[in-house]
């Protein structure tokens, strides 16, 4: 039996205040494939960064890291021999594409580079040839250029590809991918995956992937490991923690991860509620209920190719949202000197229709456009030409002044909660700021109240966002956006940052607030599963079109566009991933 | 590349126009008539006027402005009105003096800020990167004359090893000139030097959190080597931001210092000028001053093109 790639005993890493990993162990077979996955918090990276030897000065770790059975512990290994095993026996892929790159060295040379430092190329120019092979290896087109290029000019996509063109030059024993693909659109992130599977399996390298994603890791990996709070609970076939978990953190996780299973009040599973949450409470309506609106459904259509524009999903008499011939162009700075600036495409010809109550999700990759249409329902953008019609008020042209009323009436929940809460304000004082016109008693009984809806104990109104988790700070933003009674609520990407449990929470009480509110929504989207859970009605957006538009199972179910299909093709979803994945 | 810098030349030729009217305005619009001023308090209402009509100051604003702009353009900068003599042939000599003083006391802050801020920054938790941070924070707090008076006093006044002031061309005695230089470039740089350590430092314990940096270290490359290959050309571009904002501070702190160690560049010739309320040389001089700022500003601009690509590309 041969040594594994990777031994890992006993493994923790404590800060000066408390110890964060408690002594994991495992292996990892020549040629395995790992998948590492927990919720953010739990220390997969911190596992990681330890195997490498980049934990932060401040951190300290202790028993033992050996690569191919060999004496060496690299915990206790100086400098000299952990530089002489990173990015040549072992090497890692981080998460975030956008900034793990030099933004000031071309990318070939980055690429170079790892095999100058390592010597596994005879001098500069061999070196530079190695890189364009590898980037042709990770699928770049036109390689010999693309090496010339700087990071700022390439794609997520295609910057991740760079990263692991470099972790791979070397053809290390093992890598280690961290959230590899987090960051990245459906479709790239399929492209990636299958990059990583295919360049691992060609060079017979031991890979631990680390997701948050479990059908990523299915898709991927053999077997799995799961972590929580420090310690690995579980690890087995992947095929068969999926399918019967045995430990019981791992089955909420599961079940929180999978939107398509929900409970007999279409509620997603979740696990226990951590202990400052309490239970929703409802909020008496002050003004006249809303009358109960019908379920309005839509018709399922599509964009032909050079066929005419289509008004999607229109609605008779009165509807919350009118979009007709909506188009919106940028001048991109730069061109020649004094040349008309290029015009930039950013929405084209888009005619749509919300109806009163109507739960629409607006799904696209990045780039498609989804973010300006967003952008412009909220009158946070005009449009170049159309008309935009929203809860009655004509937006094209409005004054700050005409739209105060809209403002109350519309609001919105963006999807970073760290970025989009003052962080010197309190908590009173966010949820309280739409408010105007409202006495401190009024006021303070309001907030309280609407913190409560949202599931937070009254004596957060003191703190500040950083003293709170993602999904608090998400439920903080969710009583902001709800404390003026809006009748049309829209979400961007408002839980892409969420882990799958918490996610599964927010997801429940923005079900349930629509419904008690009688909300409109607009839900924008880059996770089809999310919206297909939340939304009874979604718009596919591509190059800045509408292209397919229906009821959600039927789009889902029956794609009519290609893009659509090509999009959710490239979505892994979890029923499918069981069984495919059992050995 | 070529286009990103043509229209920053644009941009910097539109900057001293802009500045040249600034200039002329400003003074213009100051009480006082150059022409009365020419003559003294006891000429009378009709020799004045005839000396404004002698001077062209009957004319409107945008031919004088014209007039005295087609004039610089060409080195002429007009007679003083106190010496009768031509004003340029000062200027050119003073503002070698000036470029001179300002360049070396540049230079003299970067070699010590690079090296100093960076090794601060290394040594960020270590007892001698603290105490090393404590000497540039003493140095920040320092004026520049202070400093220059200190100077003085130990290495002219004490020890007698240099010159307490004046100055020699380089032209007639290099060696002296040295001398003469070594001190108030000295005074000038050190508060400069101070900041832009502390600068250099901020930048670089920044780079050294960035992603990148850890993409470095997991290829294989040691601390030391992933900071000079990857960290420092990025500590740059904020460090350039800095310096760019100091040129104009470092020219005012130049006007003092060439007073402390009597040296006749731009500064002392300013403000001999305003004593003598010699208002065509003020004008005059506060363009050149202006335009060496612009010029500075202009370089520093265009090394962020060539270190930073993101700014290179047109869009």
């Amino acid at each position: 039996m041969t040594a594994p790639a990777l031994s890992v005993t006993d493994l923790r890493v404590s800060s000066p205040f408390m110890e964060l990993l408690h002594g994991l162990s495992f292996d990892i077979a020549v040629g395995e494939r790992v998948g590492l996955i927990g919720e953010s918090g739990s220390g997969k990276s911190l596992a990681a960064t330890s195997v490498m030897g980049l934990l932060p000065d401040t951190l300290t770790a202790t028993g033992s890291v050996r690569l191919n059975g060999g004496d060496a512990n690299l915990l206790t290994a100086d400098e000299r021999r952990l530089n002489q095993v990173r990015g040549n026996t072992m090497a890692m892929v981080f998460q975030e594409p956008m900034t793990a790159l030099n933004p000031l060295m071309r990318v070939g040379a980055q690429v170079a580079e790892i095999m100058t430092v390592h010597r596994t190329q005879n001098g500069r120019r061999q070196a530079q040839d190695r890189a364009i092979e590898l980037l042709a290896q990770v699928r770049l087109p036109d390689p010999a250029q693309a090496a010339l290029a700087f990071p700022h000019q390439l794609s997520g996509g295609q910057r991740q590809r760079v990263l692991l063109a470099m972790a791979m030059a070397n053809d290390p024993q093992l890598l280690l991918c961290d959230e590899p693909t987090t960051a990245l659109d459906v479709t790239a992130q399929a492209e990636v995956l299958g990059l990583i599977g295919g360049l691992v399996a060609d060079r017979g390298s031991s890979l631990l992937l680390i997701t948050h994603d479990i059908a990523v890791v299915a898709q991927v990996c053999r077997r799995v490991l799961v972590m929580h709070r420090g310690t690995i609970v579980e690890d087995g076939p992947v095929g068969r923690v999926l399918a019967a978990p045995k430990h019981p953190y791992t089955k909420n996780l599961i079940a929180a991860a999978d939107l398509s299973v929900v409970d007999d009040r279409g509620r997603l599973r979740t696990p226990p509620a951590a202990r400052t949450l309490i239970a929703p409470s409802r909020i008496e309506a002050d003004a006249a209920p809303a009358a109960i609106l019908p379920p309005y459904r839509a018709a399922h259509q599509r964009l032909a190719p050079g066929g005419p524009p289509i008004v999607f999903n229109e609605v008779s008499g009165e509807p919350a949202i009118r979009v007709r011939e909506l188009s919106r162009q940028y001048r991109r700075p730069g061109g020649r000197l004094f040349a008309p600036k290029p015009i930039v495409h950013g929405l084209r010809d888009l005619s749509f229709d919300v109806a009163a109550g109507q739960r629409l999700g607006i799904v696209g990759e990045s780039g498609s456009g989804k973010s300006t249409l967003m952008r412009i329902l909220c009158a946070l953008d005009q449009p170049s030409s159309g008309t935009v019609d929203v809860l009655g008020q004509q937006l094209g042209g409005a004054s700050e002044r005409q739209l105060r009323e809209f403002r109350r009436e519309v609001q919105i929940v963006f999807q970073d909660p760290m970025g989009s809460l003052d962080p010197r304000m309190k908590v009173r004082d966010i949820v309280a700021e739409p408010l105007q016109h409202v006495g401190r008693a009024e006021m303070r009984a309001r907030v309280e109240a609407q913190l409560a809806a949202v599931g937070l104990d009254a004596d957060v109104m003191d703190r500040h966002p950083h003293q709170f988790s993602g999904g608090q700070r998400q439920r903080i933003s969710i009583a902001r956006a709800l404390i003026t009674r809006p009748r049309l609520l829209v979400a961007d990407e408002a839980v892409s940052a969420l882990d799958v449990s918490v996610r599964a929470q927010v997801l429940n009480l923005l079900a349930e607030l629509v419904d008690q509110y009688r909300l409109t929504l607009v839900f924008v989207s880059h996770d089809l599963g999310v919206v297909r859970h939340l939304c009874d009605t979604v718009a596919v957006i591509s190059d800045g079109r509408i292209v397919e538009c229906g009821p959600t199972g039927d789009v889902y179910d029956r794609p009519l566009h290609p893009y659509t299909r090509k999009l959710i093709s490239a979505t892994p979803s979890m029923p499918d991933l069981a069984p495919r994945s059992a050995p | 590349m070529v286009l990103v810098i043509l229209r920053r030349i644009v941009v910097f030729a539109t900057t001293v126009v802009v500045a040249s009217i600034v200039t002329f305005l400003l003074l213009a619009i100051l009480p006082g008539n150059a022409a009365r001023i020419a003559l003294g308090v006891q000429a009378t209402e009709a020799d004045v006027a005839a000396q404004a009509t002698a001077m062209g100051l009957d004319r409107p604003p945008i031919v004088r402005y014209l007039d005295w702009i087609g004039h610089v353009l060409v080195g002429d900068f007009g007679t003083s009105t106190v010496s009768r003599q031509p004003i340029g042939p000062d200027i050119a000599d003073a503002l070698g003096i000036t470029v001179i003083l300002v360049l070396t006391s540049v230079v003299l802050a970067l070699l010590f800020a690079i090296p100093f801020g960076i090794l601060t920054a290394v040594r960020q938790r270590g007892p001698d990167g603290a105490i090393l941070s404590g000497i540039s924070q003493i140095g920040v707090a320092v004026p520049g004359f202070l400093a220059g008076l200190l100077l003085v006093t130990l290495f002219a006044v004490t020890l007698r090893w240099l010159p307490a002031g004046g100055w020699v061309d380089p032209a007639d005695d290099f060696g002296g000139f040295i001398e003469h230089l070594i001190l108030p470039a000295i005074a000038l740089g050190s508060v400069q030097g101070a900041v832009l350590s502390r600068y250099v430092r901020s930048a670089v314990l920044d780079v050294m959190r960035d992603d990148f940096m850890r993409t470095a270290r997991a290829k294989g490359l040691g601390t030391a080597r992933a900071l000079f290959r990857h960290g420092l050309r990025n500590a740059a571009v904020p460090v350039m931001t800095v310096l760019d904002l100091q040129i104009a501070t470092l020219l005012i702190g130049a006007v003092v210092i060439e007073r402390v160690f009597s040296i006749p560049g731009l500064g002392s010739l300013l403000l001999d000028k305003v004593a003598l309320r010699d208002l065509p040389a003020v004008q005059g001089i506060v363009l050149v001053l202006v335009v060496f700022v612009l010029v500075l500003n202009f370089l520093v601009d265009l090394a962020f093109t060539v270190i930073d690509p993101r700014l290179r590309s047109a869009s």
